[in-house]
């Protein structure tokens, strides 16, 4: 579903991911855990490009949404400048490859055959973002519901304005997902009169309403009072049951540990164990994973 | 009492009570006509200078800042006289037209530093939520964070517009008869022979277009407000 390929973030000279790959498959809950600053939600964010990664690929099934990482695509490197002269210089086809990959030695000029080729993948392979965005629905720490709009408004805005419903018809699904959480009583009601708790239902059913294929959840409950906490994972349980693919950045392991199919254990910018939720809960294999357990658990 | 006889005499006489109207038309038109220039400068500038940076916005972008920097760097009186002597030096020009230029391009920079101030004090999750529901940043920008935006500015608006309308006083430094110039006028009179009179009762009719302003303005913030629990 997801594809992400060698992802580098960096915020000026602080280096936030460094060569991160992971696969979110269809169907998949995966769940992202990590210490603060480890570099989780700026994955998340990179994922629908919220954050534009530095080098990398993002693949959105089987369209390309970021620019193109020349250094994932060999033939790209074969084609440059660099390899050329690498290659006259004495050193094998491999051994070119391995040192331009690993000196990070492409230069913006790599000669016309080589822009010729990226720009070849990029025009077969590319997806506009907008487009990307309305397939991945996203969930903020801070809810981030529109407080110009009542949450009528606010759940049909985006299908209406982009023209995938007509306005009865958004009317009529956000009706549906309002009855489902319950909150069909404040459909005219504005954010500022809404809990915390209501707030990031809402939030779940605005994505909800673009009818999207994978749902990305950026602490969705960190923002919440304890008791309000609860409401909001049934919520995401249930979307979890129904088979929605999910990426979830959380501090809640008892999430994690019940709806997750497949936890990412991020520290230092890149991933560094992964498991299903009983393998990495109850028999860590890496150090450091046992030791941010041993304090969150 | 000679004081309040002089006033009713004032407000009696045809003549003077002519003046003074032709003076607060003057006034109301280059006020209306600068506050509709800078108002709409001031969206257009703003949104240039938030603009992100890019090879199609630097010039325009450049443009904006060099505008405003100038604009608010110099007084008043002396754009007024560039406009009048300089730029629109073309005889036959309407006067009035050089004045709301004048008092147009300056309150457009004001403006434009508030609407800047007022969008930049939308959080930026509000954009980070749209553009994550696939919309486009105009569409993002138009039906989120604008709304929003003119909410916050409303009351620094009015403070410019008001400001604006008592500046256009200075126009009588060009020779045009405005209200500030008719009380001048009536008070060197030999009838009247007073200064204080006339001044005082232009004061009461500046004092009502503030208000007057100043009423409009709240009733507006009013209705925006609706969606706040404040």
């Amino acid at each position: 579903m997801i594809s992400v390929r060698n992802l580098y973030k960096s915020f000026g000279d602080v280096q936030v991911l460094k060569s991160l790959s992971c696969e979110i498959e269809k169907g998949e809950c995966v769940v992202i855990i990590g210490p603060s600053g480890s570099g989780k939600s700026t994955l998340l964010r990179c994922m629908n490009l919220l954050e534009e990664p530095t080098y990398g690929e993002i693949w959105l099934d089987d369209k390309l949404i970021t620019e193109v990482d020349p250094y994932l695509h060999i033939e790209a490197i074969e084609k440059s400048r660099t390899f050329e002269s690498l290659t006259s210089g004495g050193l094998s086809h491999d051994e070119a490859i391995l040192k331009i990959k690993k000196d990070d030695l492409l230069h913006k000029s790599e000669g016309s055959e080589f822009s010729k080729y990226c720009r070849g993948i990029y025009k077969e392979n590319h997806l506009n973002i907008n487009q990307a965005r309305q397939r991945m629905g996203m969930v903020f720490q801070h809810f981030n519901l529109f407080n110009n709009l009542t949450v009528m408004q606010n759940l049909t805005l985006a299908p209406t304005k982009l023209k995938l419903r007509t306005k009865q018809e958004a009317e009529e699904k956000a009706t549906e997902l309002l009855n489902r959480i319950g909150l069909y009583d404040k459909r005219d009601e504005y954010p500022s009169k809404l809990s915390g708790g209501q707030k990031q239902r809402i939030a779940i059913i605005r994505a909800l309403c673009m009818d999207p294929e994978v749902m990305l959840f950026d602490e969705p409950t960190s923002a919440l009072d304890p008791e309000m906490v609860g409401e909001v994972l049934d919520v995401m349980k249930t979307l979890a049951s129904e088979g929605m693919t999910m990426a979830v950045v959380t501090h809640e392991m008892g999430f994690a540990r019940e709806v997750a199919d497949r936890v990412l254990f991020i520290d230092g910018g890149d991933i560094a164990e992964e498991g299903t939720p009983d393998e990495l809960f109850t028999s860590p294999k890496t150090d450091r994973a046992r030791e941010f357990l041993s304090k969150v658990l | 009492m000679r004081f309040i006889n002089q006033v009713i005499e004032l407000l009696t006489s045809g003549k003077y009570m002519g003046m003074i109207f032709s003076g607060l038309r003057l006034t109301v038109l280059i006020s209306l006509g600068a506050i509709a220039l800078g108002l709409f400068l001031g969206t257009v500038v703003a949104l240039v200078t938030i603009s992100k940076k890019n090879c199609f916005t630097a010039v325009p972008k450049a443009i904006c800042k060099v505008y405003i920097t100038i604009i608010r760097g110099t007084p008043m009186a002396l754009q007024l006289y560039i406009m009048y002597f300089v730029i629109f030096a073309i005889r036959g020009f309407p006067q009035i037209l050089t004045a709301i230029i004048a008092f147009g391009i300056n309150s457009g920079a004001y403006v434009a530093e508030n609407i800047r101030a007022g969008i930049l004090s939308v959080d930026i999750g509000q954009t980070e939520a749209g553009r994550a529901l696939g919309l486009s940043s105009v569409t993002t920008m138009v039906n989120i964070i604008i709304p929003q935006a003119i909410k916050n500015v409303i009351p620094a608006i009015g403070n410019e517009l008001i400001a604006l309308i008592k500046e256009t006083s200075i126009v009588s430094m060009i020779g045009m008869y405005d209200l500030t110039q008719a009380a001048k006028i009536i008070g060197s009179g030999q009838n009247m022979a007073s200064y204080i009179v006339p001044m005082s009762v232009t004061a009461v009719f500046y004092l009502a277009i503030v208000y007057l302003l100043t009423f409009i303005i709240k009733m507006i913030e009013r209705r925006l407000r609706a969606s706040d629990k404040r």
